[in-house]
């Protein structure tokens, strides 16, 4: 098995980590497990994992530290983070924090190792067009926006903003098919790689996201447009 | 109105009256005193005059031509007066003056009666001949005929009428001499004086009652929070009512009150106190139960796939089963406790966007078309309606209230029944509404629909094992309200329920 991802667990509780680590192993992949933060930063540091799935909760360093701490070394390994809490603050922190996905307890081990599949899934897709950037256009352009995907950058008139990996990936999913209308399933499909099922995550939330951060008038979006009972699509470039 | 302008203006007012009472009297004795010096006047002259020419009726008769003349001569020296001899039934037989009197022109015999009776009168008012449009004062004297004879009947009478010209600059004069009277002055600086210290004497009374009004309305409009360790206010706004060290009925209040904020300031950090610790509790909780839930679920998960395919453990299989759904209850229930603890936090705050709500709705009808489809139920979304139903909603959670609702739908639906959920702006607000075409609610359960737990005895969810028992209404219902809204349910038993949340719109 030469092509084995190797996948970091961090969870201060025992059973928990078990219970983890038995399933994912069962699922294929090579799992290293740790109880606190500051063993799983050393094991990271150690060797680099395909996934980190950190538990919010931790003591020494939390999952939210952690997260951080790893994000500014530049380790760009996409991140699953576990909260007990299912407050908004850290749902939002987690994410723009650099956490990739997270899943709130209780869960359940299918829908887990769903959004594992699906993490890695997108990260080796990511892999793949970073690769393949050599030989594909280095970036899309539609009227005033400018994404350059390999940089994983997005540019108004000139001017960078800051997106995180969801927004991103779902505005390069549109740029990248300008004029194709999506519906949400679609969105979901290609963008998450799963069908998702919880509260949170929902299309429209990004949408709207993308809009307040692209759109003049994020009411009448000129942009990111609304297909009435089919999905939504970008405007095609103009000429 | 304060109380003090209108004890000062009470008080004004009826100085004034008083003023305006005086003056009228002092007029109207004036003119009393002018008509009682008239009459003893001219009563005095036809005394005078009847006791000098004692058979006039006689003389009339004789001297017809010249009894005219004869009458205007005796009044020669008498100013604005006009004799007239009349006869029995008051018809005026001849006249002083130069008028022509129609013939058989008659006064009014009541008042010459009243005159010419031997009671004194202080003043009698009669027709003038002349002015019938007014009375004037009069004197009358009875005549008779044979005065040698003792017969007693009368023949006619003297008439005196006295003009009123003299009278207009007389009450003028008088009304001068009025106001030039220093009791008349004194009246009305007393009048302003007493005015003065009324609203000086109120203000004193008022005082102590504006400051309690100050703070009952500072209580009303912030409830019962102590300001002083409120962050951010620079001029901290105190409930502390100053003692007051005043024996009277408005220290005895102040006082009072005083003690009834603390008593419930009291009553109300405690009441706080608990509930903070309830819900600390709850969530607290709801927290430390994910922990072994979660481990709970996934060791029965783990189990169950190991028995997948393994028909000797089909009966342990089913076991399991039932161990996970009711541990997805429990989960579920137990998020939702926490999620309502944590919506109930004061400190809770909005994230709110402007937005189309009807695209909201499209989206939570995507994620329940699958489920509806399996269930066989309808589900869509109304067409789209221009202009758009714009509000500012926390998008994560308003799409949780419509999914609540839609869940709860769908529980009670049977196949073949629909659910349509629709947005409608209307004058500045925004109804979303979820109707279904289920079973209907009984109208006992609507009131209580939204409550915390409330579960109908007669329509008790079917056994599908949905967890979040009488949870999931009470989270939508505290979801509009964060976002400034209204719930109502409507149902017809048997036809359908129609749920309708009712936003405040954005303006575009």
């Amino acid at each position: 098995m030469m092509d084995m991802k190797r996948i970091l667990v961090a969870e201060d509780q025992t059973d928990i980590r078990d219970l983890l680590v038995l399933n994912l192993r069962n699922a294929g992949y090579e799992v290293t497990d740790v109880a606190n933060g500051l063993a799983a930063l050393a094991s990271e540091t150690a060797r680099s994992n395909d996934l980190l799935v950190l538990d919010l909760m931790m003591p020494g360093m939390d999952g939210l530290d952690l997260c951080k701490t790893l994000r500014a070394r530049g380790c760009s390994t996409p991140i699953l983070m576990l909260t007990a809490k299912s407050t908004e603050l850290d749902r939002v922190l987690g994410l723009e924090l650099g956490a990739d996905d997270y899943l709130t307890k209780p869960f359940s081990l299918a829908e887990l190792l769903a959004r594992v599949k699906a993490l890695l899934r997108r990260s080796e897709l990511l892999q793949a067009s970073q690769i393949n950037a050599q030989t594909q256009a280095s970036s899309l352009r539609n009227g005033d926006l400018e994404i350059l995907p390999v940089k994983r950058l997005v540019q108004v008139q000139g001017k960078s903003m800051d997106f995180t990996a969801l927004e991103f990936d779902l505005l390069l999913h549109f740029a990248q098919h300008p004029g194709h209308v999506f519906s949400r399933a679609q969105l979901l499909n290609a963008v998450w790689g799963y069908t998702h099922d919880g509260y949170e995550h929902t299309v429209t939330t990004h949408i709207n996201r993308l809009r307040a951060k692209l759109e003049t008038d994020p009411l009448k979006p000129e942009l990111i447009l609304t297909v009435r009972g089919a999905g939504y699509k970008m405007r095609e470039a103009p000429r | 109105m304060s109380v003090r302008f209108k004890i000062a203006l009470t008080i004004f007012l009826t100085g004034l009256l008083t003023a305006a009472g005086v003056i009228a009297t002092v007029l109207f004795a004036f003119e009393r005193f002018e008509h009682e010096a008239t009459y003893y006047r001219a009563s005095a002259f036809l005394e005078r005059v009847v006791a000098r020419h004692s058979d006039m009726l006689a003389m009339q008769e004789r001297f017809q031509d010249e009894f005219s003349g004869f009458l205007g001569n005796l009044v020669l020296f008498e100013p604005d007066t006009q004799l007239y001899l009349l006869d029995a039934q008051g018809t005026v037989v001849a006249s002083s003056g130069e008028v022509q009197l129609p013939k058989g022109f008659k006064v009014a015999l009541g008042p010459v009666m009243d005159a010419a009776s031997a009671e004194p009168m202080p003043y009698v008012l009669g027709d003038d001949p002349e002015r019938m449009d007014a009375s004037a004062v009069i004197a009358a004297r009875p005549l008779r005929r044979a005065v040698i004879l003792n017969d007693p009947a009368v023949a006619g009478y003297l008439y005196l009428v006295c003009h009123k010209a003299i009278l207009p600059q007389g009450r003028l004069a008088a009304l001068q001499s009025t106001f030039s009277q220093p009791a008349l002055i004194l009246i009305l600086v007393v009048c302003g004086l007493t005015t003065l210290l009324a609203a000086w004497v109120t203000a004193a009374v008022t005082r102590p009652l504006a400051r309690l009004t100050t703070a009952v309305a500072t209580v009303s409009r912030h409830g019962l929070e102590d300001f002083s360790t409120a962050p951010g206010a620079a001029q901290p706004e105190t409930l502390d009512l100053p003692e007051s060290s005043a024996r009277d009925e408005f220290g005895q209040l102040n006082n009072g009150i005083r003690a009834m904020l603390n008593t419930l300031r009291t009553q109300w950090r405690t009441l706080r106190r608990l509930d903070h610790f309830r819900r600390e509790g709850v969530s607290n909780l709801s927290h430390d139960l994910r922990s072994p839930l979660t481990a709970t679920t996934a060791c029965l998960e783990t189990l169950e796939g190991r028995w997948v395919g393994d028909a000797s453990r089909a009966a342990d299989r089913q076991l399991v089963e039932v161990a996970l759904r009711n541990t997805h209850n429990a989960a579920r229930l137990v998020q939702s406790l926490g999620d309502l603890a944590q919506l109930d936090e004061p400190e809770f705050k909005l994230r709110s966007e402007v937005m189309d709500v009807s695209e909201l709705l499209d989206d939570v009808v995507l994620r329940f078309t699958e489920r509806a489809a399996r269930q066989g139920v309808h589900i869509e979304a109304a067409a789209p309606k221009a202009p758009a139903p714009l509000a500012a909603v926390d998008v994560e959670l308003f799409e949780r209230a419509i999914a609540n609702l839609v869940d709860n739908a769908l529980k009670f639906c049977p196949a073949g029944a629909s659910i349509t959920l629709d947005a409608v702006p209307t004058s500045g607000k925004v109804l979303v509404t979820v109707s279904d075409t289920g079973p209907g609610i009984p109208a006992a359960d609507l009131p209580h629909l939204f409550d915390r737990f409330y579960q109908s005895r007669q329509s008790a969810a079917p056994a599908t094992g949905e967890g979040g028992k009488g949870l999931g209404l009470a989270i939508v219902k505290r979801i509009v309200e964060l976002h400034d809204g209204e719930v109502q349910v409507s149902s017809v038993p048997g036809t359908g329920t129609r749920v309708t949340l009712t936003l405040p719109g954005a303006a575009a």
